[in-house]
């Protein structure tokens, strides 16, 4: 069972419009008001399914073990360096939704406060798990959450998404025609994993390319680690495959 | 002697993943691509001892299989004939049609419509023909199971079992439960009902234990090998653990078992000899007995008839102007908020009566059911006399529903039972007939003993008949009230049967007829009423009801009594309400010119609509109205606290939330005006007719529903469409309305192509309006090049732009 922590309402309020400005006491109430409604609607439940990158090119990345490919530069250049992508699909259940329906025929204000306040508990459920994740992998440094429908990864991979994670079976998760998800408080996500060690000698590499050393020298050409060149940010600096002919 | 108990098999997609299917891969296009693999998974559990093999179609529907190249006929076909061939080498065993869940959420929740997902099943049960059996599995929408449920009894004379999947809280993902299962499904007339997948074998012994309590079905049951590991996806139940955790439930009226996810030849090898061990030995169980109870249920919520159940009776234009209105203007929300005003107050089911001349009662019948069951959770009795209206109210439902009513008639009788029969509902069964209402109790009782014989005759159960002896009004047939209360107790007790009452009806005419609703209340409950329907507003019925389950031990240690009377203060007749807070002046400029021009309590109202205090600006409204002009109210006070409002808002030092809080007080403030121009014959004056609606494809709208709120602030006639509202329904409506102005938002991209079809259906239609859009991921040039006349940047934003249009 997915815990649910006391809403963010600094979250929430960032939601409504608020920015920097607190909101006052009149709706603070309210949002005390709406909070239990809100946490006895709430069934969170996610599903996720962590798999190994095979091939991580410009324009498409092939996971092991599922039929799914993501496509577009974007999580290309979200995913560059990783070993593994975790898929991953939350959702707060449909006891929101219809919570959200009667507030809107009884209760305008509380409605809106409801609808931003379940927007803040899905994205504590996301940072939620991402604090589990790191607890899975202490070695491995965490992407952000990139979502179908950022930059150019299609949305379109909705429905693919949930079918490899099963999320109808597993969390009742399902996409409308247009890929709205449903439960309407939702999330679907790719991470990307990059050992920390792989980070740091990226980032090393990134210093002497800056400074214009000879990266080959700082990393001793061809002995990176990699089995391939493809997918490498730095194929086309580095002279691994040269030498090899 | 037990019963035989058929051996089912196990996991299907697992067992096909370790024949090489990748995770995300389509399974049933196996059926025509490796018809060998998916043999031999059923030849494993053949072997195993299955008598009952599942064909490989859990998800071979149309939506599903859109991206497989095959269509449902040949996936299905196929599988039917892979399963059959693996079943002759053991004689006796079955093919079962596998049905899942589509894989969509159906409305209110998701865009698939009941009518559509009935189709996807037709398709999947005509296909899957040659089966000697359909299987429903899987299931977590109650209404979705419906629908596949309503598609295998009406396209195939095949026996029909159908399983849930429940979560650890004994629910579904959407909420159902296992007693709304029980009762909707066994109504609808599965032969089998029971659970799979989701959970472990000891994680459901709890809910098979229910079930058996409350259904007279037999049970099915297909657990998961345990809980899976989220990283690994093995499963952590051994089959010998499993097998043994089943033995143990397999008194408790099981028919049918085997397993789900994680599941392998082994477990049932295991479970075959838990089962043949079982039904060798002699043992005497001790079980619990089996309900006599009937009750109805939403998809949520069940109601058992286990003590008296308060039906509400205000959704009924019977005698009512404003709900007529509503009715005859589509005014959604005012019958819904009837419907949870009535709920808040303790009704535990709501009558709905749509009937109204110029109304076509049907499709009104069936628009309020879906609407009524997207916001409250209370089952509904269906009241209407006419079979049609009826039977389509039944089959849009969610759950199992009451219908009010048949009658003696024979009309009535054969019209209204073979529908409560097909869709297995409860009746109501009012004691009059050709020769109208008998006056004697005797009469009343001989209609009820003819109704219940032709019910039962139909296989209607006695339990689900509830009989109504007619109330009379006290006032113009008093000898008649005993008459009433005497045919009720002959039927509880001589026909076994449930008892309605309409209650308020006694008082007709009458002063004070809260007392005498309240009496005749606690008369009829002492002779065995169950089903009072009745105002549950009224505070001194609801009263009465509560002090006779009090007095009648059914709430044990008074703890409902308690809590609804635990801030009680008994009134004195000189007693005056307490003090008010009034609102402290806001002190701008506009409040001095109030004060000055209307005076103290104007100001305030004003000052009440800018702090967000929705009761005292009703109670103020209500004292204006007696000295003040309505027009000079809604004009010189409500609407410049609107404007202050907005300003306000449009210069970042009022933010959203505050905005909304603000134009609720001002809408219920407007409530009362619009009563008080009702009652004195005033004419309302609209500033103009707006279309609204949230774009096909789309289903957020609660920022329409805002911008709703603002515009009827501001003295707009709203026609509000709702949302994932085709082009085509926009059209009509604008047509019909010949709103000056339509309003549309979408809040994805994806749905930003409809918006632009359908400011182009309207310009195809040739229709003159404008249009003024809005949504999150729109921007003023996109909306311009969608061909939209404004663009709406927010709720305060559209107002002005509508103010503009309407040129006031």
């Amino acid at each position: 069972m997915v815990k649910l922590k006391p809403i963010n309402r600094k979250e929430a309020a960032l939601y409504l419009g608020y920015g920097k400005n607190e909101p006052d006491e009149v709706i603070k109430n309210l949002m005390d008001e709406c909070e239990g409604p809100l946490m006895d609607a709430c069934h969170p439940a996610f599903s996720f399914g962590v798999f190994d990158i095979l091939t991580c090119s410009e324009e498409k990345i092939v996971l092991s073990e599922c039929t799914l490919t993501l496509t577009g530069k974007d999580i290309g250049k979200l995913l560059r360096g990783c070993s593994k992508a975790v898929l991953f699909a939350a959702t707060l259940g449909s006891g929101v939704d219809a919570l959200l329906r009667k507030l809107q025929i009884t209760n305008m204000p509380k409605a809106l406060l409801t609808d931003a306040m379940a927007g803040a508990a899905i994205e504590q459920i996301c940072n939620d798990f991402q604090e589990d994740l790191q607890a899975r992998f202490p070695n491995m440094q965490q992407t952000m959450r990139y979502s179908p429908g950022y930059g150019d990864l299609p949305l379109d991979l909705q429905k693919d998404l949930l079918a490899t994670l099963e999320a109808g079976k597993r969390i009742g998760l399902s996409v409308t025609e247009s890929n709205m998800l449903t439960p309407l408080k939702s999330v679907t996500a790719i991470i990307g994993l990059r050992d920390i060690e792989e980070e740091e000698r990226l980032n090393r590499l990134k210093d002497a390319l800056a400074s214009g050393a000879d990266i080959n020298a700082e990393l001793s050409i061809g002995n990176c680690g990699k089995e391939a060149c493809e997918g490498c940010a730095y194929a086309a600096k580095c002279h691994r495959g040269d030498r090899k002919e | 002697m037990k019963s035989k108990i058929q051996i089912l098999d196990g996991g299907m997609g697992t067992q096909l993943q370790a024949l090489g299917l990748p995770l995300g891969g389509i399974p049933e296009v196996w059926n025509i691509t490796e018809p060998d693999k998916v043999i031999r998974v059923h030849e494993g559990y053949l072997a195993a001892g299955s008598d009952v093999v599942y064909t490989n179609t859990f998800g071979a529907n149309r939506y599903k299989m859109a991206a497989s190249g095959y269509t449902v006929r040949e996936l299905i076909g196929a599988a039917v004939r892979n399963a059959r061939k693996a079943c002759f080498a053991h004689p006796g065993t079955k093919v079962a049609l596998d049905i899942g869940p589509i894989g969509k959420m159906l409305a209110p929740l998701g865009d698939l419509s009941f009518e559509e997902a009935y189709d996807i099943f037709a398709e999947e049960i005509e296909a899957g023909a040659e089966a000697d059996l359909i299987v429903i599995e899987t299931m977590s929408d109650l209404y979705e199971t419906k629908a596949a449920l309503l598609a295998a009894k009406e396209r195939s004379d095949k026996p029909v079992y159908v399983t849930m999947s429940f979560e650890a809280n004994a629910r579904t993902f959407t909420g159902t439960s296992i007693d709304c299962m029980a009762l909707t499904l066994s109504g609808l007339g599965a032969d089998a009902i029971g659970f799979n997948c989701s959970l472990g074998p000891e994680e459901l012994a709890p809910m098979v234990k229910r079930l058996y309590e409350i259904t007279e079905l037999p049970i099915v049951l297909k657990p998961n090998a345990g809980l899976p590991d989220p990283v690994t996806n093995t499963y952590n139940v051994s089959p010998d653990e499993f097998a043994d955790c089943i033995a143990e439930l397999l008194p408790y009226g099981i028919a049918a078992v085997g397993g789900c996810c994680g599941t392998t030849p082994e477990y049932i090898r295991a479970l075959k000899k838990r089962v043949d061990a079982f039904l060798s030995e002699e043992k005497e169980y001790d079980l619990p007995g089996k309900t006599k109870l009937t009750g109805i249920c939403s998809s949520t919520d069940a109601v058992w008839f286990s003590e008296p159940r308060v039906i509400g009776e205000r959704i009924n234009p019977t005698g009512k102007k404003k709900f007529q209105e509503a009715l005859r203007a589509g005014d959604m929300d005012y019958i819904l908020s009837q419907a949870v005003s009535q709920v808040e107050a303790g009704a535990d089911i709501l009558d709905v009566n749509v009937g109204l001349p110029g109304v076509d009662e049907k499709e009104m019948m069936v628009r309020v059911v879906r609407e009524l069951q997207a916001v409250v959770n209370v089952p509904l009795q269906i009241d209407s006399n006419i079979p049609e209206v009826v039977e389509a109210a039944l089959r849009a439902y969610n759950g199992r529903a009451l219908v009010n009513s048949v009658n003696g008639e024979e009309k009535s009788l054969a019209g209204i039972l073979p529908i409560v029969r097909k869709y297995g509902a409860a009746v109501v069964g009012l004691t009059l007939d050709e020769g109208g209402i008998p006056k004697q109790a005797e009469g009343r009782f001989a209609i009820a003993k003819r109704i219940v014989e032709r019910a039962e005759a139909l296989g209607i159960r006695r339990r689900d008949i509830q009989i109504d002896c007619l109330t009379l009004t006290a006032s113009a047939e008093q000898e008649a009230v005993k008459e009433t209360l005497t045919a009720l107790k002959m039927a509880r007790e001589q026909l076994g049967t449930g008892a309605v009452l309409g209650v308020s009806n006694i008082s007709f005419g009458l002063p004070n007829r809260d007392l005498v609703n309240s009496t005749f209340l606690t008369l009829a409950l002492q002779n065995g009423l169950t089903l009072p329907i009745m105002n549950p507003n009224s505070e001194a019925m609801m009263g009465a009801l509560r002090a006779y389950r009090l007095l009648m031990n059914i709430d044990e240690h008074a703890i409902a009594f308690t809590e609804a009377y635990k801030n009680f203060v008994p009134q004195k007749a000189e007693a005056k309400p307490g003090a008010e807070i009034p609102v402290g002046a806001v002190q701008d400029e506009t409040e001095g010119k109030i004060r000055a021009q209307f005076g103290d309590a104007p100001a305030e109202l004003y000052a009440a609509v800018l702090s967000g205090r929705a009761e005292r600006g009703e109670k103020l409204t209500v004292e204006l109205l007696k000295t003040m002009d309505s027009m000079d109210l809604v004009n010189g006070v409500l609407i410049p606290a609107l404007d202050t409002v907005g300003a306000g808002f449009e210069k970042g030092t009022v933010f959203l939330p505050q905005l909304i809080l603000s134009a609720s007080v001002v809408q219920g403030a407007f409530g009362r005006i619009k009563e008080h121009m009702q009652s004195t014959g005033m004419k309302q004056v609209s500033k103009g007719e707006i279309v609204l609606a949230t774009v096909k494809g789309d289903i957020h709208d609660i920022g329409k529903n805002i911008v709703k709120v603002l515009l009827e602030n501001y003295g707009f006639t709203v026609h509000d469409l709702g949302k994932d509202v085709p082009p085509e329904a926009v059209v009509e409506a604008a047509k019909k309305t010949g709103a000056p102005l339509v309003g549309l938002s979408a809040l994805m991209t994806t749905t930003l192509g409809s918006m632009e079809e359908t400011i182009r259906a309207l310009k195809a239609a040739g229709l003159s309006c404008k249009t003024v859009v809005g949504g999150a991921v729109l921007t003023p040039e996109y909306a311009k090049s969608i061909g939209a006349d404004y663009y709406g940047s927010d709720a305060k934003a559209t107002v002005d732009i509508a103010k503009e249009v309407f040129g006031c």
